[in-house]
């Protein structure tokens, strides 16, 4: 497009007033919203940061945070190694070994041998969450996630199975049945594993 | 000049071929779907996907008369005067139709199911079908199923376009699978305790246009869409199969064959099909050595070179002779360098073929255009397949090289006797063979014979444990380079697989050796170099051999009359996203 096109339409700046030129009547106008915000924390309770680590954050419902890996109805995981959510991932962090179903899974085919997500690589952006197709991989509301090390921060399946494990009564699963006793189940983190059913 | 009229528009049929509508409009660029035809199979029409509307046209008064009814494109011969409709809104609804009847049964489980990404029900069901199922009764469940140790059979998923049935009745003529019980109760089967076990038996896999014949090795490992596909030539036998090898994570997974009319048709045997494993050997060398008293030392790969360089230098300097062994499995190229290398330093040294392995008989497979056929064979082109005897990929080409560079070819077992005589004193044992060529007593007759040795493997072989200098080369998949076949065509293989930690491409080593000048060597620069030297060779001008290959000078084609494009199934070529992978 050349700069004499006659569908260009020129819009000029608007004209400033002396008071617009001056500033001062702005800068009291934003000196007023932030006082009134001040007032609102001092004396409304309307503060929106809280004390955090004696006071816990509360996310909202669609927040994304640690992922973790469901557990069908018999307490086995939920995941059928399709790896879509590695296809979709943008961030490339996902790395499944698909195997097949050992024989007394008659209604599976295939399940995952391993499945490590590297939690520093993820940007959780939520895309594998959309991609299963069997509501495996769920983002959980946990976002104070800390390592000492970046091998702690790569999870592998016995850890992310264990996120379910400790935010199943917090977030249920969105789909499906959970395992029925949930009193079997691991509870607590579990220590690194080889490939294996779980 | 003989004419068609496809969708409206006139195209001139080549001649010399017999071509039914389906080959025709793929020739020029119209997709007309099918599932149960394929190019070296017999038409038996049964899926009715490629239903299209056929009619005439009149010469003298251009009237168009079509048939009332839609008829099977892979029947219908394209002819002058035919005219072809296969975008019509009868034609589309019908697609529709077919789709939906043979989604009737089929699970909707491609998120476990391997064929996902190159599937012929998922391509056409995205292209021709529709988004709503109207069946509410359950689906009949068939159980998966082996059919032999290899192959795995999930009868839910099949459509029953009996490829596989027709493969092994008229390409291997083994006819070990066939169609039981009826109606919407028909499954593929075998008889019991006899299963798919024949040479050919994993093709049925490939040609399987669903997810129901599934290889074993490959199955729930990966998914199809991870995989790089690379143009490779199986290094199996000297057949010299064209085949895609697919490579993820610096490991391959499978090989598929490729279509060329000339060497494998379609095909490839099992015995090659597996030969990738080759390439992800954990043992493979993963370093240069140096001998260091009774042991290797680690050595760079810079210095190793340099000490090579040297002390061969040094050997011939000094009035000794360096002998070379070249194995089949080296590529032109390679042969060439290091042939080239070893003269350069003097041209009294001797060049010798590796040992060529010879395994069984050669067994070929002779598909007839009559015998054994299920339906109508009139629009395949039969082509015999041979499984070699020969187990290496480029015995004829080493041995043209050799033939070129010192007028004779030396075999093995002469210079293993001029080496215990004690006519070298340094011997240059080049190979990557995909199982360890030289045998211990050999190995040590070698070693006893001369003052230095040097070997350049892929794998720790008995010669390797005695050897000076071990040079770490790459494997069949590691490499760029050309094969000479049994029939004498020269075929381009691509580097599947980048070179191993500690490895140097052969190619490299030797550009090395050589001092070339220059970037990096590419083994197209070379083949040029040596069609423009050597006259057996003068057909690969340029550097870059066509897809199908080229014979070398003065052989005689094994195939004549026209040569079709490379055919692939749409379902196998990327669709949408996944053509930028």
């Amino acid at each position: 497009m050349q700069a004499d096109d006659p569908n260009l339409k020129l819009i000029r700046p608007l004209e400033m007033s002396l008071a617009d030129r001056l500033f001062l009547p702005a800068i009291v106008v934003g000196l007023g919203v932030t006082a009134r915000h001040i007032a609102g924390v001092m004396f409304g309770g309307k503060a929106i940061t809280v004390q955090y680590p004696e006071e816990q954050h509360i996310t909202s419902a669609n927040y994304r945070g640690v992922h973790r890996l469901n557990r069908d109805h018999e307490g086995r995981v939920k995941c059928v190694a399709c790896m879509l959510c590695a296809t979709a991932c943008p961030a490339h962090c996902i790395d499944i070994v698909g195997a097949t179903a050992p024989e007394t899974w008659p209604d599976r085919e295939k399940y995952p041998e391993s499945f490590v997500i590297d939690e520093l690589r993820c940007i959780y952006c939520g895309m594998c969450e959309e991609a299963c197709p069997v509501e495996a991989i769920e983002l959980t509301g946990l976002y104070d996630l800390t390592g000492l090390s970046r091998e702690e921060m790569i999870f592998d399946k016995a850890k992310l199975l264990s996120v379910f494990d400790a935010t199943r009564n917090q977030e249920p699963m969105r789909y499906g049945k959970p395992p029925v006793d949930p009193g079997s189940l691991h509870t607590t983190a579990l220590p690194s594993q080889g490939p294996g059913p779980a | 000049m003989a004419t068609i009229l496809i969708n409206n528009v006139e195209y001139p049929i080549p001649e010399g071929e017999k071509l039914n509508a389906i080959q025709m409009a793929q020739r020029v660029g119209v997709e007309i779907p099918y599932y149960c035809w394929h190019p070296a199979l017999s038409v038996v029409a049964n899926c009715r996907m490629c239903e299209i509307e056929v009619g005439t046209k009149d010469p003298k008064t251009g009237e168009i008369k079509l048939l009332p009814k839609l008829v099977p494109g892979c029947q219908t011969p394209a002819k002058d005067g035919t005219v072809l409709v296969t975008d019509s809104a009868k034609v589309q609804e019908h697609q529709r139709m077919v789709m939906e009847y043979l989604l009737l049964n089929h699970p909707l489980d491609c998120p476990v199911c391997d064929q996902a990404g190159e599937c012929g029900l998922q391509d056409y069901s995205f292209g021709h079908g529709q988004s709503v199922h109207r069946f509410v009764e359950e689906r009949s469940v068939n159980p998966r199923k082996d059919v032999s140790d290899s192959i795995q059979l999930n009868a839910d998923r099949c459509i029953m376009c009996t490829r596989c049935v027709r493969f092994t009745r008229e390409i291997t003529q083994t006819g070990e699978l066939q169609v039981t019980r009826r109606g919407s109760h028909a499954e593929i089967d075998v008889f019991p305790g006899m299963p798919v076990d024949n040479p050919l038996a994993s093709n049925v896999v490939d040609i399987c246009p669903v997810g129901a014949l599934l290889d074993k090795d490959f199955l729930h490992k990966q998914r199809a869409w991870f995989l790089s596909k690379h143009d490779a030539i199986c290094a199996g036998c000297s057949t010299g199969c064209n085949v895609s090898a697919e490579e993820n994570r610096g490991q391959l997974w499978r090989y598929k064959p490729r279509h060329n009319p000339y060497v494998n048709d379609f095909w490839i045997c099992d015995e090659g099909r597996y030969s990738y494993k080759a390439a992800n050997s954990p043992d493979l060398l993963s370093a240069m050595y140096l001998r260091a008293g009774d042991d290797h030392k680690v050595s760079p790969v810079s210095e190793t070179l340099r000490v090579v360089g040297d002390r061969l230098q040094g050997l011939t300097t000094a009035g000794g002779k360096i002998a070379g062994v070249l194995s089949p499995f080296l590529t032109v190229e390679e042969a060439y360098l290091l042939g080239r290398y070893l003269k350069s330093l003097s041209p009294a040294n001797v060049l010798a073929l590796g040992p060529v392995p010879v395994r069984g008989e050669d067994q070929t497979f002779t598909p007839d255009p009559i015998e054994g056929r299920t339906g109508d064979a009139s629009f395949v082109v039969c082509q015999p397949f041979t499984i070699h005897a020969e187990k290496c990929p480029n015995r004829r080409g080493v041995a043209a090289v050799l033939e070129h560079l010192q007028g004779e070819v030396i075999p093995f077992e002469a210079l293993l006797g001029r080496v215990k005589g004690g006519e070298f004193r340094g011997l240059y044992a080049a190979s990557s063979a995909i199982e360890p060529w030289i045998g211990e007593s050999e190995a040590q007759t070698i070693r006893s014979g001369v003052a230095f040795l040097v070997v350049q493997d892929s794998l720790v072989t008995a010669l390797a444990q005695v050897a000076d200098v071990v040079l770490a080369g790459a494997t069949f998949a590691e490499k760029a380079g050309s094969y000479v076949n049994a029939q004498g065509r020269l075929q381009y293989a691509e580097a599947s697989l980048p070179p191993r930690e500690g490895s140097l491409p052969d190619l490299d080593i030797l550009s090395i050796l050589l001092n070339r000048p220059g970037d990096p060597v590419s083994s197209s620069e070379i083949l040029a170099e040596i069609a423009a030297e050597i006259p057996a060779f003068a057909t690969a001008r340029g550097g870059s051999p066509p897809e199908y290959g080229v014979l070398l000078a003065g052989v005689e084609p094994t195939r004549k009359g026209p040569v079709p494009p490379p055919f692939v199934d749409s379902w196998f070529v990327a669709q949408g996203a996944a053509r930028g992978r």
